[in-house]
């Protein structure tokens, strides 16, 4: 169980780790497809590039995404001692 | 100190039943491939691969009965991330999200992909923002959850009430291309289509709720991933790419556009706001396929992306699911791997897109009277209609079916038809599984929160599992009737219950968490607002009075119920001492779950009195 104390850290730590995750993800969501009519012209694995990254690369980023925050947000936890107890 | 095993709580057979269950449905496939070599007509194959699927889903179903509250609600919060997150994958979107985005990819090509993306982001924000908090409170339900939160019966008795509109319109959309997949199987009239879907639903939720909603979901997950991947992957290496799908198409793409300009497909351009889907039925492909905003200008493209992004992260038929995870750990988890599933299937569906894409270049240019086979078998079978002016077929000359873009693919490659009869178990089976969550969900919503909503303490097991007996056969019978009656675009319906959860639900749900000052004045000023101002866009939209499509009204909506909420809370009093309490405790993920704390303190009291 979480002491009293490390509430107030635990959630600081929190919050900033949610922020690292959730905005350049978000960023990179908003810009990336604006781009994508010039990047087409350029190809990789045969694909357009704008499109590849559209539809592939947005995906991976958001398993990187995904991921990172799973792995990161669980070593939060278990440095203030707010993890489950089993 | 209390010993909680995880490893015990959790079936450890759970994945040698799945195998079973796969290597089944495997053989049942390859069983009706022997019989069609040997002369079996499709008439009589296609119900036996329907009644196999659909028995195997309901006998998973049935097995999961139960007579606990917590098993029913809950699924006895036991399910590990990797099904947990499958089951989501598959019923956020549903049918919807594989028959219909790739029948939309297929006409407006790269201007389709913001439904996926909107789709991984949703699970991406929910992992981050919302998922291990709602896991560590608990609650059965979104209402639920909302109301002891924010300690007001107001906003638990409103929010179950508005947040039934989307479930509604999901689960009628979903049992809609049920019933059509249903209807193509059996070849008989849209009123038994309509009936086997909602007998099912019914057979199987009511027994096990929950319970039997995770468990069947898995194998219906199981199957309509194997649907969609099997077929395409077959013709890709027909065609001579490599055997996975996803990622070898790239040159066909380019050879596609190459066929696009010599053909003289024009290259569209949209204004920066418009926004133009395909509908339902029979068009012709509208633009080429790699060239973005031709049917979605740019700004509408961000603008739906985003909506889609925030209706998925609160969607109420999906985060309840998280409540059935073991851990906040697996929460997150979860989510991971429902971004996993999720994007592996859109994936493959947008690849199914192309190659019928390139199937259609091929017809382009041929003479009228001797089209190609497959175009032939696809007018025969009703899944195109060629309509000519010269004597040669234009690309402007073949319409598609938008939702049979899926089935139309094994057909025009020459596959036995057992393949085409994959596919459409393939999109019963999302369809089933989407409108199984729909449906258990608005089902709790009214008998948890409506029906015995006046009460925090929930009635005796047994009356509390018959009032949600009942409500699913009233919910989905209703939702059947609808279904049947409008005949609405089930790709409309899905958007704009994912624009309504958007705007009446996700900013009180991220508010909730992350903003300690929010009150229950300002969340149900929130839910109210944002919910109202979408509609109203929806309906002036439709009805012509606005330019913005109806489909991005959760652009206006979720700004005006964030407004609504931030106004409302910093006028009125700040939140109570015990409302802080719980937030300080649902921010932590140790310690007991919060929900069943609650109703252990309740039972309390009520024997003290």
């Amino acid at each position: 169980m979480i002491e009293r104390k490390e509430r107030k850290p635990y959630w600081r730590h929190t919050k900033w780790q949610m922020l690292a995750s959730l905005i350049p993800f978000l960023i990179v969501l908003i810009v990336l497809p604006l781009y994508a009519e010039g990047l087409n012209h350029n190809k990789f694995l045969g694909f357009p590039l704008g499109y590849l990254l559209a539809a592939h690369g947005l995906f991976i980023i958001a398993l990187v995404t995904v991921g990172g925050f799973v792995n990161r947000q669980d070593a939060i936890d278990h440095w203030h001692g707010a993890h489950e107890d089993n | 100190m209390t010993f909680t095993p995880r490893g015990r709580l959790i079936n450890p057979r759970l994945g040698i039943f799945f195998g079973i269950f796969a290597s089944g449905f495997i053989s049942l496939v390859l069983l009706l491939l022997m019989f069609e070599q040997m002369g079996i007509p499709r008439h009589l194959l296609s119900p036996l691969m329907l009644a196999g699927a659909l028995g195997a889903y309901l006998v998973i179903a049935f097995a999961g009965i139960t007579r606990e509250p917590i098993d029913f609600f809950a699924a006895g919060r036991r399910v590990p991330a990797v099904y947990c997150g499958l089951g989501i994958a598959l019923s956020t979107m549903g049918a919807t999200g594989m028959a219909c985005v790739a029948g939309a990819y297929f006409l407006i090509g790269f201007d389709a992909i913001w439904i996926m993306s909107g789709g991984f982001a949703g699970y991406v924000v929910m992992a981050v923002l919302l998922a291990p908090f709602l896991r560590k409170f608990g609650a059965f339900t979104l209402p639920t959850y909302l109301g002891r939160r924010f300690d007001s019966l107001n906003v638990r008795i409103v929010s179950a009430a508005l947040l039934a509109v989307p479930t509604l319109l999901v689960l009628a959309a979903e049992i809609g291309l049920g019933a059509k997949a249903v209807e193509w199987l059996l070849g008989r009239g849209q009123w038994l289509a309509t009936a086997v879907m909602v007998l099912s639903v019914i057979g199987g939720l009511v027994f096990g709720g929950m319970r039997a909603l995770t468990w069947s979901g898995v194998a219906t997950g199981l199957a309509a991933i194997l649907a969609l991947i099997v077929p395409v992957t077959i013709v890709a290496v027909l065609l001579g790419y490599l055997p996975l799908p996803q990622l070898s198409h790239g040159p066909m793409i380019r050879g596609i556009g190459r066929s696009e300009a010599i053909a003289g497909i024009p290259i569209v351009l949209q204004t920066p706001l418009g926004l133009h889907l395909p509908f339902d039925g029979f068009q012709p492909v509208f633009k080429r396929i790699a060239e973005p905003f031709g049917a979605v200008g740019p700004v509408a493209y961000t603008l739906a992306t985003l909506s889609v992004m925030m209706g998925v992260a609160a969607a109420p038929w999906v985060l309840p699911r998280i409540a059935t995870t073991p851990g906040v750990y697996e929460a997150r988890k979860a989510l991971g791997w429902a971004c996993v599933f999720f994007g592996a299937m859109m994936l493959t569906a947008i690849t199914i897109a192309v190659f019928m894409r390139d199937y259609l270049m091929q017809a382009v240019g041929t003479s009228i009277a001797a089209p190609p086979d497959w175009l032939r078998t696809l007018v025969a079978g009703r899944l195109a209609e060629v309509s000519t002016r010269g004597n040669k077929i234009g690309a402007a000359d073949i319409a598609f079916d938008r939702d049979s873009i899926l089935m139309a693919l094994p057909q025009a490659a020459g596959l036995p038809d057992v393949f085409a009869s994959l596919a459409a178990i393939g999109i019963l089976a999302a369809a089933f599984a989407a409108a199984s969550a729909a449906a258990l969900t608005l089902a709790s919503m009214l008998s948890e929160d409506i029906v015995n909503g006046l009460n925090w303490q929930p009635p005796g097991a047994s009356i509390r599992l018959t009032v949600v007996r009942v409500m699913l056969v009233v919910v989905v019978s209703f939702g059947g009737v609808i279904a049947l009656m409008s005949n609405g675009d089930a790709f409309k319906l899905l958007l704009w219950a994912l624009s309504l959860t958007a705007s009446s639900a996700f900013p009180v749900l991220v508010a909730s968490i992350w903003w300690k000052r929010v009150n229950q004045y300002g969340a149900f000023a929130g839910i109210v607002t944002g919910f109202s101002v979408a509609v109203l866009m929806i309906l002036a939209s439709e009805g012509g009075l606005i330019e913005l499509s109806s489909v991005l009204s959760a652009v206006v909506a979720v700004p005006a119920g964030t407004f609504a909420l931030i106004s409302v809370s910093l006028l009125t009093l700040p939140p109570t001492r015990h409302s802080l309490e719980l937030i300080r405790d649902v921010r932590v993920p140790g310690g007991e779950i919060l929900y069943d704390r609650e109703m252990r303190i309740l039972r309390q009291k009520e024997r003290r009195r």
